[in-house]
């Protein structure tokens, strides 16, 4: 069975022009990927990786330097403006309009759109009442918390009935509790078979919500999966991190220990001497003694061990070499 | 066309509930400036008499092209600051050209209410302390109001998307201030004869068109410049202004 996908992004590049005293910034740089109705996918990498202008370029605001993007079918370039009917942007920035009260804001929503009187009214009321925003439905948006007004902006992207939801970053900068209820609300709108494309530099996120994942950085999809299948994707299935200070190189060593599939220097901590190791293992019996056994031999002290599960922020790791920070 | 009226009906309902301020953003200036120079200068013999009636078209253009620059600049730096509400407005069913028409509209009745209020309020306070009546030809008056009010907004957005926000006090002491002094709102076009070939260089100046329009329609015994230039003047500032801030418009959003 084949379904045509709701959005269609093919070789995307996209070049910021440079001034005189900045060089140009080739932001995109050649991503492709398809997604699936009633999908959650994500696009995952630290700031500055090209998520938010992929993103960008599928709301027709930032104008693509090459490829295409079809929205249902539409050409985002040709024809912006059926573009836009099928979309529906919940920004990085909160950019609520602070001279109207909620309701407002949705029923303004739902003008824009050209939907009928009564039924942006109905949908108003269903979408506030659904995002529990009800109570301040009089309240000006300044007034409102910061996980309140990402509430009240996805209910205003949902006035005109989108075909795809498209979030960047939606969860930062909220606190514990209202990225849980945030991320409750996204599961619940996936559930209903919307389809939903985020951004985030968070792994636990996208773990947590995507059905597929892009992991980018600069400018590239560097693997694309299942959460499961790209942790399933790094070798030996396990990781054993090593805290270890030695005075002769101990990865070419510990890479001779049965089990040890390959080894990858993580970071070092210069001041006492400690290098972080990554094994890539398969958990077979006897092989932990076995590392701390080469690790000893070769006149080595290790510090801390732990032998984990590969989480996503491993396989980025795993992909670029560094680790995820904001 | 439903986007762009939802958009127009927006930006009024919000300017309707500052109506207050508005109206005294409006109306101090053309008030102060009959009351001094209507009444106060007359009497002490600094100023001739017939500068009262020439100078209330001016200060109605005067008071359009700041409530015209000022209706789109404001909201424009709002938009395209930090917060960037303009997205939403980008991301309505509407062109990018359309989003800037509908801010070019939006100002020009701002432009052309505050006229339409200062013009009644001068003429009244004017009759009241001096005697002095002035006689409008409203059919003239109207239309003409329009052209100006589209003028002035659209000035306003090119100057709004070519101005940072933090540089809008300069804007206001460079280029607003002398656009006034040099704008024929205290002196009728045609008496700058005596200036020679210079009276020409005032043409590249928007306002002086403005305030020759009103001269025209609100005080039709005072002489203004040849229509047929009036018109031209209005209609081609008009176009010139939506070109240039239309695009530095799409420039500044789309990026």
């Amino acid at each position: 069975m084949t379904v045509s996908p709701v959005v269609a992004v093919e070789n995307l590049v996209k070049t910021y022009q440079g001034t005189r005293k900045t060089p140009p910034v080739e932001a995109v740089r050649g991503i492709s990927f398809s997604v699936e109705p009633g999908e959650l996918f994500g696009l995952l990498g630290p700031n500055g990786a090209g998520k938010s202008t992929t993103l960008g370029c599928v709301t027709t605001l930032i104008r693509p330097t090459g490829g295409r993007i079809l929205v249902d079918g539409v050409d985002v370039a040709k024809r912006p403006i059926e573009a836009r009917r099928r979309i529906a942007v919940v920004p990085q920035v909160r950019n609520l309009d602070r001279d109207l009260s909620v309701r407002e804001i949705l029923v303004y929503h739902g003008r824009y759109f050209g939907i009928a009187a009564a039924e942006r009214e109905r949908r108003a009321d269903r979408l506030l009442a659904e995002l529990q925003i009800a109570d301040k439905a009089e309240a000006r948006p300044a007034a409102l918390s910061g996980g309140m007004q990402q509430r009240v902006l996805i209910a205003r992207a949902l006035m005109h009935d989108p075909k795809v939801l498209l979030l960047d970053e939606p969860t930062t900068g909220l606190d514990p509790q209202a990225r849980r209820l945030l991320w409750g609300t996204l599961e619940e709108l996936h559930g209903r078979g919307l389809t939903i494309i985020l951004t985030t530099h968070y792994m636990e996120e996208a773990d947590r919500l995507c059905d597929r994942v892009a992991i980018v950085d600069h400018g590239r999809i560097l693997n694309l999966d299942t959460p499961a299948s790209l942790k399933k994707s790094l070798p030996g299935g396990h990781i054993l991190d090593l805290w270890a200070r030695s005075s002769v190189a101990l990865l070419p060593l510990l890479e001779r220990v049965p089990g040890v599939v390959r080894t990858e220097a993580v970071a070092s901590d210069a001041e006492d001497g400690i290098e972080r190791l990554r094994l890539f293992v398969d958990a077979r019996d006897g092989l932990l003694d076995q590392v701390l056994h080469g690790v000893r031999e070769a006149g080595g002290e290790v510090r801390h061990v732990s032998l984990t599960q590969p989480s996503l922020e491993d396989v980025y790791i795993h992909l670029t070499g560094k680790e995820l920070r904001e | 066309m439903t986007a762009f009226l939802a958009l127009l009906r927006r930006d009024l309902i919000v300017s309707g509930r500052h109506a207050g301020p508005l109206l005294l953003a409006t109306l101090t200036q053309p008030v102060l400036v009959v009351l001094v120079f209507g009444n106060i200068l007359p009497r002490l013999h600094l100023v001739a008499d017939e500068f009262r009636t020439v100078m209330v078209p001016g200060l109605m253009s005067i008071t359009m092209l700041m409530a015209g620059v000022q209706g789109v600049l404001m909201p424009l730096a709002t938009d395209l600051s930090g917060s960037r509400e303009v997205d939403e407005r980008l991301l309505a069913p509407i062109s990018v050209l359309g989003v800037a028409l509908e801010k070019v509209v939006a100002g020009a009745i701002h432009a052309a209410g505050a006229g339409m209020v200062a013009l009644p309020a001068m003429m009244l306070l004017m009759h009241r302390v001096t005697g002095v009546e002035v006689h409008p030809r409203w059919e003239l008056l109207l239309p003409l109001v329009v052209l100006a009010g589209l003028l002035s907004a659209a000035f306003g957005l090119t100057l709004g998307t070519q101005v940072q926000p933090r540089f809008s006090g300069l804007l206001f002491a460079v280029v607003l201030g002398p656009l006034m002094l040099f704008g024929c709102a205290y002196y009728p076009w045609v008496g700058l004869r005596v200036l020679g070939a210079f009276q020409y260089v005032f043409l590249a100046n928007p306002l002086v068109f403005m305030s020759e329009a009103m001269r025209m329609a609100v005080t039709p015994d005072v002489p203004h410049m040849p229509t047929p230039l009036l018109l031209g003047g209005l209609l081609a500032f008009t176009a010139l202004f939506t070109l240039l801030g239309a695009r530095s418009f799409e420039r500044k959003t789309i990026l």
